[in-house]
């Protein structure tokens, strides 16, 4: 590739940004090298902050010019590597780029840039009775733009869906450097849905600049119910009737013993430290319905010899229920000094199964696996606890993480339910598509970008030789060393 | 270039079978797209016929017009070929109905009735609306992306498919998403085939998600007895609606020729509310409603039963294909709909319009003669609301001299590069697509 020469490629982003907004000293740049994909990180050469799609388009212009890879990033929260750049290259960071644009209260919609912080948007729309719907963990720091990039998803996505059920059209910039609408405000834009497309595409097909979501309307009411049981198979029984029995609570949320001895350390959520597995149930709707939900679900529950089965009967418990849930992974990091957050996904039928599955890895490697995760989408994230200093142990967690998601497969799941592929799993993309599969997506990837300058080294396993084994490469933990495009 | 007609036929029938090849005068005429009278019509038996029935296609350089239960058979520009009409009819299985999971995979020929004859014995449904759930099919609605009143509670097509197999114009059989409700494996493909007409695969199956059966279901129908400005009462009560934490899960606003159309009683314009769901929320709606619609001037009533079914079938039914009639689908942002329609009145004195108000979507029926005038007008009215016109339906003749998807889509350049790549011989469909793809 040909590489226009630093110094040149750096006066002319200053021009475009302005120079506070374009950094390229060591101690600046390593701060961008990682995401929450805690086991890899490379640097980037030079990371920009635009401030309008207008300045995102000249910068990728240039770094075409330059011959540059460009890597989008948000919050940089993301668990799989995607806003690593691999191949060095710039960085467009779009938290600059963070205002709420318009809110339609009556058609219940919102126009945004891509560094708005999720909850703001709820916190904004929530003036006019509304709120957006996808709410990973990571809502308090994640950007709507990075949701976009990984369609997030979150507890309550199992009655609301996820985040590409919320996305009605945006603005991209492509890798041309044009600016280009798709979607639109209204339902059925004519045309092929590039909006769906880009949803999940991981920042590889289009930097995108604007975003109009769905906003859906606060329910009247809400109800939280706790349950506690002695082994994990109960409370996987009971997620897969109370879904078998027409039954789709707005979440459906489970914690195993593991997770519960860690959140009861830290906060005490007023979790039994000796039970097995904790559900967390919550239903939304009206006021007259939601005791006939509740009992229905009740007595799912009660057939699985529930320990405790407790209701929330203020905002004050329910906000402490949800406290032990959402300060789950935090109180885990506490346990040992670093985890791999893993993320499956099975159908709900099959939770019983792929648990004991799990469990079973989890004594074979003498690992510590915790489980905090979306039970009612069939959505797991077994979390493995280890001492990266210990010598062979990263090794032994990447098998036993291999080994969770081939059960996932084998179960009929998928390798990822919301976290993405980004650099963890292009390979395991193996274990789910054929060759003739991937080449689909390929085009995909080849119309938007033909030259394949946006965050290469991503989503999409490369092309298969032909005659090489379908074997599968473990992720590319070691990437490129800190040196530069340049030297 | 095109080889000779019963050479292409030989063929195909011999990697399909006599019987799977037709080609008598007659059906060939029932199978003509827009005028367009194919030289075969062929019903593959399973994928890999579908894959040869395309191979033998592409190396005779013979465009195919797939087709499910030809329902949506309007939809598109006319296309500048059609050689080889491929049915689905013979792909009509159910392939797994993991009830417990609500999931089901389906051929893509199976119609939506037979579904959900099979999915009602075990408590379910799959909540999407066609016209002619008798013989529109899975594939037809997913590649034509027909929505009904109902997406509004349960999303649209896109929303609800979650896998589906596809054989691509080079022959290759592939698959999209999987079985699963939440799947971010590689890119959303399906989210690319879900309305893309048949112009870049022929889709051979699908997977979507399934809703339990509502413990009850009735509609709230209130009319303003030709009492208010063109519909001005209805939006009164859809403002109310709006503005409350209820949930129903369709209205359709019904002009009063409309309304005759759907049978739906009495003059002027009629607002259908439908509510499912348990039988508490269903209370609160129906008493809600009720209130909300004498607040703004209208007399309601509770249909339910066969009438409450029948209403959203006529309604479902609306924006079928009608001999020597248009239709014009405008869509714009729900809070847009009201001030639609009341731009629509304008362009026509006493427009023919069922509006899903929930969803912002409105469907108007036009006489043919008048189709390209009234398109042009509400062309325009969706331009003013960030919204779209759609020419869905008209004679061949009209369609000629005009784009039915209106002007080409920002994104057109992306479009192209996609269809050059997944069909760069242009077998399938080929012109029938936004700016004639
Ligand atoms: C504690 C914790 C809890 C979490 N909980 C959840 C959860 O419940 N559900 C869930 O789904 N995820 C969860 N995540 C993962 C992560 O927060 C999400 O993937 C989130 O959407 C990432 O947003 P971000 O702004 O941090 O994006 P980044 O990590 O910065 O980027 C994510 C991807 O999107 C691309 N991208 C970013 N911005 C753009 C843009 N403007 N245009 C194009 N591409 C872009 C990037 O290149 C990258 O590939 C969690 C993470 C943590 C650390």
């Amino acid at each position: 590739m040909k590489v226009m020469d630093r110094r040149t490629l750096v006066a002319r982003l200053r021009e475009v940004v302005g120079a506070p907004h374009v950094l390229t000293r060591p101690e600046d740049l390593v701060v961008y090298e990682q995401d929450a994909f805690l086991v890899a990180h490379a640097s980037p050469d030079i990371v920009v902050l635009p401030g309008a799609a207008a300045e995102v388009g000249t910068v990728i212009a240039l770094a075409r010019a330059a011959g540059v890879p460009v890597i989008a990033r948000g919050a940089g929260t993301g668990l799989n590597g995607g806003s690593i750049p691999v191949a060095g290259g710039l960085m467009l960071v779009l938290t600059r780029m963070n205002r709420i644009l318009e809110i339609d209260a009556r058609s219940r919609l919102a126009v945004v840039e891509p560094g708005v912080v999720n909850i703001d948007l709820s916190a904004a729309s929530a003036r006019d009775g509304l709120f957006y719907a996808p709410d990973p963990g990571s809502q308090g720091v994640s950007t709507i733009g990075g949701n976009v990039g990984n369609n997030a998803g979150g507890p309550h996505c199992l009655a609301y869906g996820v985040t590409g059920n919320h996305v009605l059209g945006m603005e991209v910039v492509l890798s041309s450097g044009e600016i280009m609408t798709v979607g639109s405000p209204a339902v059925d834009a004519p045309g092929y849905d590039l909006a769906g497309l880009l949803v999940g595409s991981e920042g590889t097909l289009g930097v995108i600049t604007r975003i109009t979501v769905r906003l859906l309307r606060q329910a009247e009411a809400v109800r939280t119910l706790l349950a506690v049981f002695e082994t994990i198979d109960d409370a996987s029984q009971t997620v897969s009737e109370v879904i078998a029995a027409g039954i789709v609570p707005t979440a459906m949320e489970m914690i195993d013993a593991v997770v519960m001895r860690a959140v009861e350390a830290a906060i005490h959520a007023g979790y039994p430290a000796d039970a097995g597995a904790v559900l967390l149930i919550e239903v939304e709707g009206h006021v007259q319905a939601l005791p006939g939900l509740m009992e229905r679900i009740a007595a799912v529950a009660k057939r699985h010899r529930p320990r405790v089965l407790r209701q929330a009967n203020s905002a004050r418990e329910r906000e402490l229920l949800w406290k032990g849930r959402k300060e789950g992974a935090g109180a885990l990091g506490r346990l040992a000094p670093s985890y791999y957050l893993h993320d499956g996904v099975v159908p709900r039928t099959k939770l019983p199964e792929v648990m004991a599955k799990v469990a079973a890895i989890a004594r074979t490697h003498g690992l510590v696996i915790g489980n905090l995760f979306h039970a009612g989408d069939g959505n797991l994230h077994p979390t493995i606890l280890f001492d990266p200093r210990q010598p062979g142990m990263l090794a032994r967690v990447v098998q036993a993480g291999e080994e969770i998601l081939r059960a996932c497969v084998a179960a009929g799941g998928s390798i990822t339910g919301e976290h993405g592929v980004g650099i963890e799993k292009r390979e395991y993309m193996r274990w789910l598509f054929t060759e003739a599969d991937l080449q689909a997506m390929r085009r995909v990837k080849d119309a938007f970008d033909p030259t394949g300058l946006l965050n290469p080294g991503k989503l999409l396993p490369d092309v298969m030789s032909s005659g090489a084994q379908a074997d599968v490469k473990s992720p590319a933990f070691s990437v490129r060393p800190r040196a530069g495009l340049w030297s | 270039m095109s080889v000779a007609s019963d050479q292409l036929i030989d063929r195909l029938t011999s990697e399909l079978g006599t019987d799977s090849v037709i080609t008598d005068r007659a059906t060939l005429e029932a199978h003509a797209v827009d005028g367009l009278v194919p030289r075969a019509v062929c019903s593959p038996g399973d994928a890999a016929q579908v894959a040869a029935a395309i191979r033998v296609c592409g190396e005779a350089g013979a465009a195919i017009a797939p087709r499910g239960g030809g329902t949506a058979v309007a939809l598109g520009n006319v296309p500048h070929r059609v050689d080889v009409v491929l049915r689905t009819d013979r792909l009509a299985a159910l392939v797994e109905h993991d009830d417990a999971n609500l999931t089901a995979t389906m051929e893509a020929g199976m119609t939506l009735a037979h579904l959900q004859t099979h999915l009602a014995q075990r408590g379910q449904l799959l909540p999407l609306d066609p016209p002619r759930p008798d013989r529109a099919t899975i594939g037809g609605i997913v590649a034509a992306s027909t929505n009904g009143a109902r997406r509004m509670f349960y999303g649209g097509v896109r929303d609800l498919v979650i896998g589906m197999k596809m054989v691509l114009p080079g022959g290759e059989q592939v698959k999209a998403g999987g079985k699963v409700v939440k799947n971010v494996a590689g890119y959303d493909m399906c989210k690319l085939f879900v309305g893309s007409l048949g112009t870049l695969g022929i889709i051979t199956e699908v997977t979507c998600k399934m809703t339990p059966l509502p413990e009850r279901a009735l509609t709230i129908i209130a009319r303003d007895g030709g009492s208010t400005a063109e519909g001005s009462g209805a939006f009164r009560l859809i403002d109310a609606l709006f503005a409350s934490t209820l949930q129903p899960s369709a209205i359709a606003v019904l002009s009063p020729r409309a309304g005759e159309l759907v049978r739906a009683g009495g003059p002027g314009v009629a607002t259908a509310v439908a509510v499912e769901g348990f039988t508490e929320a269903v209370d609160r709606h129906v008493r809600d409603i009720t209130g909300m619609a004498a607040a703004a001037g209208l007399s309601a009533e509770v249909l339910e039963g066969p009438a409450h079914e029948r209403l959203w079938a006529a309604v479902a039914d609306f924006p079928r294909s009608r001999e020597g009639e248009a239709l014009v689908r405008l869509t714009v942002p729900p809070g847009a709909v009201a001030t639609a329609v009341d731009a629509l009145s304008r362009v026509d004195d006493s427009p023919v319009y069922v509006a899903h108000a929930g969803a912002g979507t409105i469907w108007i029926g036009v006489e043919a003669a008048r189709a390209a005038t009234v398109f042009a007008a509400l062309t325009s009215v969706a331009g003013a609301q960030h919204g779209h016109a759609v020419l869905a339906s008209a004679p061949p003749e009209v369609k000629r001299g005009l784009d039915v998807w209106g002007s080409p889509p920002p994104a057109l350049s992306i479009m192209r590069e996609i269809k050059q790549r997944f069909d760069p011989q242009q077998l399938l469909n080929p012109g029938r697509f936004v700016a004639f793809l």
